[in-house]
């Protein structure tokens, strides 16, 4: 025992020793995606050069690819923050779709309120994600109602509402589209990187890591949250209301999740079109997981996941890779990623 | 003679720590024999153990098994060898019978496809049969006391030929009876050519059971001795490496005791259950004293320790502390006026293993440790770094927890409930597990609070030490109090005496009816 305490000061800081294993998995993944290409592709040089160096070929496509970590990123915060109390969300894709829709329409009715109206506008986004998710923390907590089916099941609910909404009242009759109205030019998100979709929603996406960090890290309420987490029973003993912590963290989640929605439209769509987020609640999971539920790691994970997403995306364009093997790919990539067994081997190798 | 197991030289290092747990250890087993393995609380038994057990690769050394040199690099390679354990804590589906559980992994298949349940069950009940065990074969396991289910892990173990058993701690969690009941069947192993080793840290137990003792410290054998051949005064100094005393000083308190806890025919009952958890408990803990409460598992101390914590409702009567009724507080609420508490449960319930012991530390207090909602994580460090010192914890504030002793995991507790009591503090079961040093250090503590004021409530099941340690002891049988003690009267009382309160044999007038 006396000579643990003597133990050296580690070379590499934290996030890097704790990463060796997503790092290795990542090097595997890259590895598969290259045996793949030779596989499936009959031009697996022409594909891979698109599907490595295309999101970085020039600034369209590389603006692209980050504004494509965006939601993922406010996904990837929301999820994580259920996680971390020890809750699971799965309803992203309704949080997420719900909070775009009700930031759209609010922006449709606040026109007049400038700066003041986009922050009202994502506000209430975000609160009516939280809200819905809020419902499956106020289910457990009051009749144990397992929050893995009812987040699931009230967002499947949540998004055929919002589909109704947009195709029914809220439809915009100019355009051949199913959408809403598009929201004023005042509200629209600079523009970063241009010729690309990048906006500044980029900078808050930041901003937002960086808020989440400290709440869990520096905050009473976040040390509570991720003692619930960590060990319910021990939580409870040690005084802290566990039951809120079935909510809160919950509302949070959903917050963020709707938050990612209400960014997506204000920086890249302007109009909330019907289904313009499937799948982004799922990816934004998918980040939670590579980052393992930590904020720091999340920005690193979504850029990782957007890379991938988008070189499939130029190597589809550029080459003869189908969807469905694009699909495959990141999919395979996904399934390394979170392989927990995998993960176990990276960190018994830094044991030794 | 032919030796069952014979390791040598058995180096294992934890590379996270740099600890090196086994140091050139050599053992022997004997066919046949029960060898007790003793030794303090991270002495390296257990994980001696578990080199043994291919639960952990040795870094130097050799191991034989019936005299021949083998590499037991996993459980199933141990399995194979015929050596099996059963871990302290029990490794058992809940849903499952008891046929189900000892067949696990090596089910009897129709046509080597589909489940035989019947000749399993036909199975486990001729072994139940054959050893005597209280079991049947068909019953779910989650129902069973703690001893039954440590026969359905000893029963796998069978099941599977084992001819070498390694028990760990076996009757840390067990009472009296139960233990006498594994002994009876340890000792029938034994007729039947089993080889038996136990990891253990009572002496009696050791000097009851066993053929020879093997004694280990600070990861090293310092003994090897015919149990017959040496008394337990020897066994503890080696242990130990000095003597102890097994007496606990009683210090009394010179002003006047004052009430500070009353129960209020408090009692618990539930829904289809004929009998109340807790039938009208009536007592006052008053300050500078201990007061006991001893009884057998199952007969409503641990719903006493849920009461005292605000976990578990009460159905009917009150729950005063100091003139203020606090029955249906939450524990939160309860936290809030001092509830100073160490729960039985250190490792589920007294820590958050994977959190820090900083963060373990200031769960109770983390109101104290910020401003504005913002936590003051210099201030919290210091303060934990300060307590490790005062209560001589081996350990960082930064470290998991989990990665600590049992014993230490223990200290940091205790330092936090004590940092936090204000007049009350209950201990449940506060030396489980522990070595001796590390008891001793909690005696000292509990007598240190009682002679500044407090009012210790002790829970144990361990009827020594709640006959030294306690001022007055309040017997509990069935949810009822049976028998309150105290004076001459509790320094008088023999074992005998008290374990016929404690098996419902006798009751004291005053609690008749």
């Amino acid at each position: 025992m006396d000579k643990s305490l003597k133990k050296k000061r580690p070379v590499l800081p934290a996030v890097f020793r704790n990463s060796f294993g997503i790092l290795v998995i990542i090097a595997i993944a890259l590895v598969v995606i290259v045996i793949l290409a030779l596989l499936l592709s009959k031009t697996p040089l022409r594909t891979l050069r698109y599907f490595f160096l295309g999101p970085l070929q020039n600034m369209y496509y590389f603006g692209n690819m980050l504004n494509t970590a965006i939601p993922l990123i406010f996904g990837g915060l929301g999820f994580s923050l259920a996680m971390r109390a020890g809750n699971f969300n799965l309803g992203g894709e309704g949080q997420l779709y719900s909070g775009a829709f009700v930031a759209t329409v609010s922006a449709l009715a606040l026109a007049q309120w400038g700066i003041f109206g986009v922050i009202i506008a994502l506000l209430l986004g975000a609160v009516t994600g939280g809200l819905i998710a809020g419902l499956s923390g106020v289910l457990k907590m009051r009749w144990n109602a397992t929050e893995l089916i009812t987040t699931f099941l009230v967002s499947y609910a949540v998004v055929l509402i919002v589909n109704y909404l947009i195709a029914g009242p809220f439809l915009d009759t100019e355009t051949n589209l199913i959408a809403t109205k598009k929201i004023p030019e005042n509200f629209r998100f600079l523009r970063i990187l241009e010729p690309s979709n990048l906006s500044i929603g980029l900078l808050f996406a930041i901003v937002a890591v960086i808020l989440v960090h400290l709440y869990l890290y520096k905050t009473k309420s976040g040390y509570e949250l991720i003692m619930v987490g960590l060990n319910p029973r021990f939580a409870l003993y040690g005084g802290i209301r566990t039951r809120w912590y079935q909510v809160w963290p919950m509302f949070l989640s959903g917050a963020f999740f709707g938050l990612g929605g209400g960014m997506t439209i204000f920086g890249t769509y302007y109009a909330c079109m019907k289904d313009f987020s499937v799948g982004m609640g799922w990816n934004g999971l998918a980040v939670a997981l590579i980052a393992r539920y930590r904020p720091a790691a999340i920005i690193p994970a979504a850029l990782f996941f957007a890379y991938i997403e988008s070189g499939a995306r130029n190597a589809m364009l550029h080459s003869d890779v189908t969807f469905e093997i694009a699909s495959i790919v990141q999919s395979v990539v996904f399934f390394l990623v979170t392989s927990s067994v995998l993960q176990k081997i990276g960190v018994r190798k830094r044991g030794l | 003679m032919e030796y069952a197991v014979e390791m040598h030289g058995i180096v294992k290092i934890y590379h996270e720590t740099g600890l090196h747990a086994n140091d050139g250890v050599d053992l022997v087993l004997t066919k046949g024999e029960i060898l007790c393995l003793a030794g303090e609380n991270g002495a390296g038994k257990t994980t001696l153990m578990k080199v043994l057990y291919g639960l952990e690769h040795l870094d130097a050394g050799s191991i034989s098994i019936m005299g021949k040199e083998e590499s037991i690099n996993s459980p199933l390679v141990a399995n194979r060898l015929g050596i099996g354990m059963v871990h302290q804590h029990f490794m058992l589906v809940d849903d499952f019978t008891v046929a189900q559980n000892v067949t696990l992994g090596t089910e009897p298949r129709y046509g080597g496809i589909i489940y035989d349940l019947k000749k399993a069950e036909k199975e486990v009940a001729a072994l139940i049969e054959e050893h005597h065990f209280s079991v049947k074969a068909s019953n779910k396991v989650g129902s069973l006391t703690i001893g039954q289910k440590q026969q359905v892990e000893i029963l796998k173990m069978l099941y599977r030929d084992i001819d070498i058993l390694i028990l760990d701690e076996p009757t840390a969690v067990l009472t009296e009876q139960e233990i006498e009941a594994l002994f009876v069947t340890l000792r029938t192993l034994v007729t039947y050519g089993t080889s038996l080793i136990l990891i253990t840290h009572k002496l009696h137990e050791i000097k009851a059971i066993s053929d020879r003792i093997a004694i280990m410290r600070q990861g090293k054998m310092v003994g090897d001795f015919a149990t017959d051949s040496i008394d337990e005064k020897e066994i503890s100094r080696l242990m130990m490496g000095q003597s102890i005393s097994l007496t606990i000083d009683k210090v009394e308190y010179t002003q006047e005791k004052m009430p500070v806890l009353q129960f209020e025919d408090v009692s618990v009952v539930r829904k289809n259950q004929e009998h109340p958890l807790l039938n009208a408990v009536s007592f006052s803990a008053l300050s500078g004293e201990i007061l006991g409460f001893a009884g057998v598992g199952g007969n409503g101390l641990g719903e006493l320790e849920s009461v005292l914590s605000g976990m578990l409702p009460i159905s009917t009567g009150r729950v005063v502390h100091k003139g203020l009724d606090i029955t249906s507080l939450s524990t939160h609420a309860l936290r809030q006026r001092g509830l100073a508490y160490v729960p039985a449960d250190r490792l589920h319930v007294g820590s958050a293993l994977e959190a820090d012991v900083a963060e373990n530390m200031i769960v109770a207090a983390r109101s104290k440790f910020c401003r504005n909602g913002i936590l003051q994580q210099k201030r919290i460090e210091q303060h934990t770094a300060n307590l490790l010192k005062i209560y001589a914890i081996k350990g960082t504030p930064r470290m998991p927890i989990g990665t600590l002793s049992g014993g230490n995991i223990q200290k940091v507790i205790l330092a936090r409930e004590i940092e936090q009591y204000r007049d009350y503090i209950v201990f449940s079961e506060p030396t489980w597990g522990l070595d001796v040093a590390s008891s001793r250090f909690v005696y000292d503590q509990m007598t240190q609070l009682k002679s500044s004021g407090a009012a210790v409530i002790l829970i144990s099941s361990n009827l020594d030490e709640v006959l030294a340690a306690s001022d007055r002891v309040i017997v509990f049988y069935r949810g009822s109090i049976v028998a309150m003690l105290e004076g001459d009267e509790l320094n008088k009382v023999s074992k005998e005496e008290m374990g016929a309160y404690m098996l419902g044999l006798k009751r004291q007038e005053a609690f008749h009816g």
